[in-house]
């Protein structure tokens, strides 16, 4: 059914999903995403970035700012800066009031279809139209809580503060007035999608990749590794490569050009660049770039499957002998990459091979060693398990040959053990597994008693999220 | 309670106290109610043949949201026996196997895993419990390994 177009209530189906006749939301924030989406749906309804814009009036003392959200608004504009309310360094929330404002805009004005009038207040119904009744209604409306009607199930780190915690029910509650409320750990619901109530997860994200053993859908604490080897991250080691080739690649993200000419491979670009009657600032820029980056890395990066590393002797001759990949500017500037698009991935597994650049990282940060630490911290009796049990999941984890390598990194790190992998074949539920996990736990009849309802949050306070969601 | 607010219903139990005590079954297999609501019994039986059993773990079935059919997870505690390779005898141990098949739909998967702990928790007396996603998981000789921890004969 068409949120968009939503039938008169006399045609409403009143049982959709599972016996709820408001489904509920779900709303999974990362650093680079904001998925948000109907309970009982496959995939969420609205990816938006999470970043937002900044639009600035006036100068100096008198300079006042305006936050703008939809990706629709990241277009170039002037005295415009991107931002994004999440922490680089935590993928946690940062800033409260964009997130907030982030968040209604994706659950109220993007999930929530215009309420249909109801038929008292249409119009239609009244024998006497009478004066001013209208713009009276029209406050009332205002008034009203915009989620009055929708539970919401939010997704979280599992590294999350209790602060935080508090604060997201705070306004779930008291600015939306949700009827219900409920946290979830992203990796138990990604464990949980993938059919497995202990798995180790392995979440290779945008600003982070981060490894979590789950124990009976529970979160074991001591296991959490977190590090900065992430979408992020590897974006960086695409510009250090790119600033070093020769020749020099320039990023022309695709907003600066106006027309181009096909040239051949390695040649200049012949495009002409749009001029803009006012500055485009650097954040804006870095935004657009990092699209560019992605679809780099969608189609041109590999990841060397192993065994062993790829600066092993040897495995740089197999990948020249290969065919390379053609990858083209958004300036028409196209090249060829061959054993640059696995020399760029390979620092994610080994520092050693880390490309020179801003972020340097240590061996721990590297995606084999914060799996040793995660499974170190945990009881020696459920490592077999949780070996037999990996769940890959994150943007990142897209990248060709990941599994691959993984499994050769873990079967040499754990000689004799049996290592499984679960990394589901469709992209989607790769990429939104924990939205998915949420969707379906929010969509279920027996769910409804797992919420924290309204009721229990005025008599405890926001501190009932401690208690209720372990 | 489970995470997803299903429930066991009391068959359940009295089931697996008849296999505990009276050792009146060999194995029990569970499933989610239709409506998902709650754990059932699907059968218990004294069959000591464990390729009858995992043929029934193999060959279960779920209906999607959208009324397909396709394989399915289930619950099942299996009486499992096994002599030592020391020669010290033999040793039973009640093994829970929680049976999530990587080709059931995401829905039924997503439900299983979540309701797991409502069933594990109400029955008393588990020794052993163990994970299986594909048939490989649960060949008598790979659960042999893990229920003996490799003590087997
Ligand atoms: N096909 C792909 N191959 C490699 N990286 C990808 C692919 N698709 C997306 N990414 C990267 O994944 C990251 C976003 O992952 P995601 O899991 O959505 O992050 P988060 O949950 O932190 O928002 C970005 O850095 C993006 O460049
Ligand atoms: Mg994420």
């Amino acid at each position: 059914m068409s949120s968009q177009h939503p039938l008169p209530n006399t045609q409403q189906p009143s049982d959709v999903y599972g016996g709820d006749e408001v489904s509920a939301l779900v709303l999974d924030a990362g650093y680079c995403h904001t998925r948000a989406g109907f309970a009982g749906e496959d995939v969420p309804k609205s990816v938006l970035p999470s970043f937002y814009g900044s639009l600035k009036t006036g100068d100096g003392d008198a300079a006042t700012y305006r936050d703008i959200f939809g990706d629709e608004c990241l277009i170039p504009r002037a005295d415009f800066e991107v931002k994004n309310y999440m922490s680089r360094a935590e993928s946690i929330v940062e800033d409260w009031d964009a997130a907030t404002k982030m968040w209604e805009h994706v659950l109220i004005k993007r999930l929530q279809p215009e309420k249909p009038t109801p038929p008292s207040k249409n119009g239609l119904n009244d024998p006497v139209p009478d004066g001013e009744g209208d713009v009276a209604m029209d406050d009332v409306e205002d008034q009203e809580k915009p989620l009055a009607e929708s539970p919401l199930l939010m997704t979280e780190a599992p590294w999350n503060t209790g602060k935080a915690r508090e604060k997201v029910i705070e306004i779930a509650m008291e600015s939306w007035g949700c009827p219900a409320f409920w946290l979830s750990r992203t990796p138990v619901l990604a464990a949980f999608a993938a059919g497995k109530a202990s798995a180790l997860v392995i979440d290779v994200g945008g600003a982070n990749t981060s490894v979590t053993a789950i124990h009976d859908g529970m979160v074991l604490k001591r296991s959490i590794q977190k590090s900065p080897v992430g979408g992020l991250w590897l974006s960086g080691q695409i510009r250090s490569m790119w600033d070093n080739n020769d020749p020099k690649i320039d990023i022309v993200p695709s907003y600066m050009v106006e027309n181009k000419t096909p040239v051949d491979a390695g040649a200049p670009a012949q495009a002409k660049l749009r001029k803009f009657p006012y500055e485009i600032s650097q954040s804006f820029r870095t935004y657009e770039e990092e699209r560019l980056v992605t679809e780099f890395k969608e189609s041109v990066v590999e990841v060397w499957r192993g065994p062993g590393r790829y600066s092993n002797p040897g495995n740089e001759d197999i990948v020249r002998s290969q065919p390379g990949r053609v990858f083209e500017m958004p300036n028409g500037s196209n090249q060829m990459w061959r054993e640059q698009r696995f020399r760029v991935s390979e620092g994610m597994w080994d520092e050693t091979a880390a490309l020179p650049a801003a972020e340097s990282i240590t061996k721990a940060q590297t995606i084999p060693e914060l799996i040793k630490a995660a499974v170190n911290a945990v009881d020696v009796d459920l490592r077999p398990n949780l070996l037999g049990n990996i769940v890959i999941t994150g943007g990142t984890s897209l990248l060709n040959g990941f599994g691959d390598r993984l499994n050769n990194e873990l079967m040499a790190m754990y000689p004799g053990m049996k290592i499984k992998i679960h990394a589901p074949g469709l992209t989607t539920e790769r990429r939104f597994s924990a939205w998915l996990g949420g969707s379906i736990l929010a969509s279920l009849g027996t769910f409804h008693q797992m919420w924290i309802s309204r009721k229990e949050y005025e008599e405890n306070g926001a501190g009932i999220v401690e208690k209720r969601c372990k | 309670m489970s995470q997803s607010g299903a429930t066991v219903s009391q068959e359940c139990i009295t089931a697996f106290n008849d296999l505990k005590l009276a050792k009146k079954y060999k194995y029990i297999v569970f499933k989610l109610s239709d409506d998902n609501r709650e754990i059932v019994v699907e059968e218990a039986s004294a069959d000591k043949d464990w390729e009858a059993f995992r043929e029934k773990l193999v060959n279960a079935t779920t209906k999607s949201r959208s009324g397909a059919v396709g394989k399915g997870p289930r619950y099942a505690v299996y009486d499992f026996e096994y002599s030592l390779a020391s020669g010290e005898g033999s040793r039973n141990k009640i093994t829970f196997i929680a049976w999530s098949p990587d080709e059931a739909n995401v829905m039924a998967k997503m439900v299983y895993a979540s309701s797991k702990e409502a069933l594990k928790r109400s029955l008393n007396g588990i020794a052993t419990e163990l994970q299986a996603n594909d048939n490989d998981d649960v060949e008598y000789d790979t659960v042999l390994k893990v229920v003996s921890k490799g003590l087997a004969g």
